[in-house]
């Protein structure tokens, strides 16, 4: 610590020591007197008299205005000086400031409200420290990364834009700050090491990190140029958090007629915990529980009986869990889910006849979840047909050895022939076609034995990027699925049964067998959307939440936790995508032009936290990034207190001073 | 006396009512204003003067009869004493009564009515033509009006510019129609002097020899003093009022800044930084000067009297002059 701290080199100060004997000489100068003509110099000359003196120092003796001046610039060179005590000043000319705004962040288990306001508490003191001229930028970053202020020498632009971090409810993944910030503090790189051009030299950087640590490590990261400092923000005392990490509803019919809400609470202290958790349907107590005790660092579930609720369920249901007693964070406290009114599937069949599939549509899982319509391939060139396909009025179109001339926009299966285009081609027809493989895991096959099936004929099929490969014979991929902008396009290249001249000729014992049931529910359910009627899946805070209202809405007002209203239309793929997910809670979807005197909503979906490494708000005391320990400062050193601003207003009424002495004559 | 009564009285109703339409003598002053620009007297302050009379504190024999009372018995209307006729007396004054009661000759001796001399000394140096007015306008002013006072009274007046080019050249004015000419001359002098004061009075001393008032109207700016000056003048043994007349300006200079005074008459500079205290140093060295003047004339009988260039002439004569018992 000094108590001065010279922003003069030895040159800047001796011009400004030679300063004060200018002002002395400048006062002994001839003065440029302004000419006039008096009656007689007669009285003048008489009132010189005594004031007139020769000395140097008597004529120094009453000039005030000269001492003024003299005493500006004497407390000139001592701000100057830059008087100053305790506190020091940051090592390094450029600094990031990373500052954490996630949800952890809200925890309030700090002297100064939030662990945010602490952090930004912190950067402040930072950006105090900062000697002139060195730089700063400031980073806020969650699971996304915002550049708040680029590099700049202005302090106060930084603590302004310091003021308006705003807390966000998102999760935590430093890999984007990280990228952004080594990416404007070694100007050199880019991503791909292809076409690299040094653009400018890179700078040497201190990038400080304000953060809980509450995320993963990030070890496939160079940091390069930036010097990494932790600073970690939280309590001194082990902080007390149980947080809802899981809130669903069971709600395949198929499974059990029982329906229940399932929640996982998590706790993060160091102590075991005793909550009560509190079910409410729409802002009604509905269930609650009581002393629910979870371990120290585990998680329990709890579940609450439904089916009561379900049996009378006729409109969209909000859902709420909340957990008290409140805990340093309280955001994870709370957790909403959503029941939409079942509605069932649309489901069309272009096919000469097929009798597998007819049976295996009227099976009671599939009449629970779908209206399943046959119709034959002249449907497809109907008018009807185009507007309903257009308008998605389907939520899935089986084609039968034949192929639309457009596709609709629903997800689509065609069996023994290809989508329209040349995205999926066919080759030759094989026989026989033993089967190799399968997708064993995907949803469609799941758990199901096709290695028995036997195919006659089958072509190997090639389809667009992304398409995934299911069934897989001795010389190609015989059924896939690929992605079509928002649908499914799924393609088996045998037909069940084919219809020719000849007659009625079967190609597969695949009907015959167990897993074609099962496969047509699965379609059913998956492709034709039958799972998500029920109960959606909930979005994570800043997620896109995608939409499927019902085919005559073509527009929608989505409303949010805040009763802020939004407008949207369906995009190319007769979806709705919604990114304005920032709050957690219930967000209503309505029909355009909505009041709720003259319809209901249309649906909910719930955007919940759902982040067990979110809801763990302790503090880590060492991250890992590209494999370099970085350990946590906790220790705020408090800025150096300089007065020389002071000195400089001291200046300045110095200055007004003698101003105001020379105009008013009060005494030279 | 005899002679000028009647005039007087017509000029005096005329100029009291300020009424010039059938008067000759207004006229010839109205016309005379027009052309020769004089605007020394205004006929207001002419009606204000024409009811004052000049007073001497001592009585001096004047030379031709005028208007006021002499301690020597002359021709008068004003009774005086008695004495014994003796031979050659003139017959017209014996009185006739005694003699018929007492059968002796007394004779009737008047008072006798002279006229006084009257000497406005009007300082012309460059010094006097500062200020608005000028000084020296003020002073012209002055001596025109205190003359026609003297002119009313039938005084001997005479106005004498101090040390310019007409010094010695001025006239000597009697009576009421000599006003064209006094205010001509006044109106003439220039202020062109390039004498000391003292130089100026002594010259004029020399040349004047007549007892009466003498009123030196000047700013005592005279870098050689004013005190050899008054000691020509009081030698003179005359009534002596000095009327030092000062420019508001120089009372209360307004000035700021670094400065470099030139003295109007030598060039003298003197550089001052006005300052409050240098300016509070001058009003104290002006106020000396004043009380220096004042002391330095009242040991010596000479009246003084200091005043403004704006303080109006006639409130000057009208008021302060009469308190000071020059004019009544």
């Amino acid at each position: 610590m000094s108590w001065f701290n010279s922003v003069l080199n030895p040159l800047g100060w001796t011009l400004l020591l030679v300063v004060p004997p200018l002002i002395v000489l400048l006062y002994f100068l001839k003065l440029r007197r302004r000419p006039i003509q008096v009656p007689s110099t007669y009285l003048w000359k008489k009132a010189i008299e005594d004031m007139h003196v020769n000395s140097l120092w008597q004529r120094l003796r009453n000039n005030l205005l000269m001492f003024l001046q003299i005493l500006a610039v004497l407390l000139i060179a001592l701000a100057c000086l830059r008087p100053g005590c305790e506190g020091t000043e940051l090592s390094g000319e450029r600094f990031i400031f990373l500052v954490d705004n996630s949800a952890s962040m809200s925890a309030t288990d700090v002297d100064s409200g939030s662990r945010l306001d602490e952090a930004k508490r912190q950067v402040g003191i930072m950006i105090d420290r900062m000697k002139p001229g060195d730089v700063a930028m400031l980073m806020v970053f969650s699971n996304k990364a915002e550049v708040f202020q680029g590099f700049t020498v202005n302090q106060n632009l930084l603590k302004q834009k310091l003021g308006e971090i705003e807390q966000s409810h998102r999760p935590t993944d430093v890999r984007e700050a990280l990228n952004a910030a080594a990416g404007l503090a070694n100007p050199g790189r880019t991503s791909t090491d292809a076409g690299d051009v040094q653009i400018a030299d890179a700078l040497p950087s201190t990038l400080m990190i304000f953060s809980d640590g509450g995320f993963e490590n990030v070890n496939d990261f160079s940091l390069g140029n930036l010097t990494p400092e932790y600073h970690a923000i939280g309590g001194l005392l082990p902080p007390v958090n149980v947080g809802i990490t899981a809130l669903a509803i069971n709600n395949d019919p198929n499974i059990s007629d029982r329906r229940e809400a399932f929640a996982q609470l998590t706790n993060s202290s160091m102590e075991d915990q005793s909550v009560s958790a509190t079910l409410f349907v729409e802002d009604e107590v509905f269930d609650a529980q009581d002393n629910v005790v979870i371990p120290a660092g585990r998680s329990v579930g709890i579940s609450f009986p439904l089916t009561a609720l379900f049996a009378q369920l006729d409109t969209a249901t909000q859902l709420k869990l909340v957990v008290s007693p409140d805990d340093d964070m309280t955001e994870d406290n709370v957790a909403f889910t959503v029941v939409n009114p079942p509605r069932l599937a649309q489901v069309l069949i272009v096919t000469p006849g097929n009798e597998y599939l007819e049976l295996a549509m009227d099976t009671e899982p599939i009449q629970k979840m779908a209206s399943v319509v046959f119709e034959s391939r002249d449907y497809i060139t109907t008018e009807e047909y185009r507007t309903k396909a257009f308008d998605g009025e389907f939520d899935l179109v089986i084609f039968d050895q034949c192929q639309p001339e457009t596709m609709p926009n629903c997800n689509t299966m065609f069996l023994g022939d290809k989508p329209p285009g040349d995205d999926w081609k066919f080759g030759d027809k094989q026989y026989p076609t033993p089967i190799a493989d399968f997708f064993r895991s995907h949803p469609l096959i799941n758990s199901m034995q096709l290695t028995n099936i036997t195919i006659l004929e089958a072509a190997k099929i090639e389809g667009p990027s992304g398409t995934q490969s299911l069934i897989d014979s001795t010389y190609g991929t015989i059924m896939a699925i690929g992605p079509r902008g928002g649908f499914q396009d799924l393609v088996c290249s045998f037909p069940l049964a084919t219809f020719t001249d000849d007659g009625f000729q079967v190609n597969t014992d695949w009907p015959s067998k167990l897993s074609f049931p099962l496969f047509v529910q699965n379609l059913v359910s998956n492709l034709a959307g039958g799972a998500r009627f029920l109960t959606q899946d909930s979005a994570s805070p800043g997620e896109i939440a995608r939409i499927s209202p019902p085919p005559t809405v073509s527009r929608v007002q989505i409303i949010n936790p805040q009763e802020t209203q939004f407008s949207q239309s369906r995009d190319k793929n007769n979806m709705i995508q919604f990114s304005q997910t920032e709050l957690p809670g219930v967000y209503t979807v309505a029909p355009d032009e909505f009041s709720t005197e003259t319809a209901p909503p249309i649906q909910y979906f719930a955007v919940n936290l759902f982040d067990p490494q979110e809801s763990n708000i302790n503090v880590r005391e060492e991250l890992e990034i590209g494999f370099e320990p970085v350990a946590a400062t906790t220790e705020v050193l408090p800025a150096r207190t300089e007065y020389w601003k002071w000195i400089i207003l001291l200046v300045l009424a110095v200055i007004i001073a003698e101003w105001y002495i020379y105009n008013r004559r009060i005494l030279i | 006396m005899f002679c000028d009564s009647p005039t007087r009285r017509s000029g005096k109703t005329q100029f009291a009512t300020g009424n010039f339409g059938h008067d000759s003598n207004a006229e010839n002053f109205l016309a005379m204003n027009k052309n020769s620009g004089n605007n020394l007297l205004t006929p207001q302050l002419l009606a204000q003067l024409e009811r004052m009379e000049l007073v001497s504190r001592k009585i001096f024999r004047g030379r031709m009869k005028g208007e006021r009372r002499s301690r020597r018995k002359g021709q008068s209307v004003e009774f005086a004493d008695y004495r014994n006729y003796v031979p050659g007396d003139d017959l017209r004054f014996l009185d006739w009564n005694l003699y018929a009661r007492l059968d002796k000759f007394f004779l009737k001796l008047f008072l006798e009515e002279e006229d006084l001399h009257f000497y406005a000394l009007v300082d012309c140096s460059q010094s006097m033509s500062f200020g608005e007015p000028t000084k020296f306008e003020y002073a012209k002013q002055l001596a025109a009006a205190l003359g026609y006072i003297g002119l009313v009274r039938a005084d001997r007046v005479k106005i004498e510019p101090l040390g310019s080019s007409y010094a010695g050249q001025s006239p000597v004015l009697r009576g009421r129609a000599s006003l064209w000419r006094m205010l001509d001359y006044v109106q003439k002098m220039p202020d062109d002097a390039n004498h000391s004061l003292a130089e100026s009075i002594k010259s004029f001393a020399i040349r004047n020899t007549g007892k009466g008032i003498v009123v030196l109207i000047t700013d005592l700016m005279d870098k050689d003093g004013y005190d050899q000056a008054l000691r020509y003048l009081v030698s003179r043994d005359l009534d002596i009022y000095v009327i030092h007349v000062l420019s508001p300006v120089e009372i209360e200079p307004d000035l700021a800044g670094d400065l470099k005074l030139t003295d109007i008459e030598d060039g003298d500079i003197a550089e001052i930084s006005v300052s409050k205290r240098l300016i509070e140093k001058y009003r104290e060295t002006l106020a000396s000067f004043i009380e220096t003047a004042r002391e330095y004339c009242s040991k010596r009988g000479i009246a003084y009297m200091m005043t403004s260039t704006d303080r109006p002439v006639d409130r000057l004569i009208s008021r302060y002059l009469r308190q000071r018992g020059l004019v009544r």
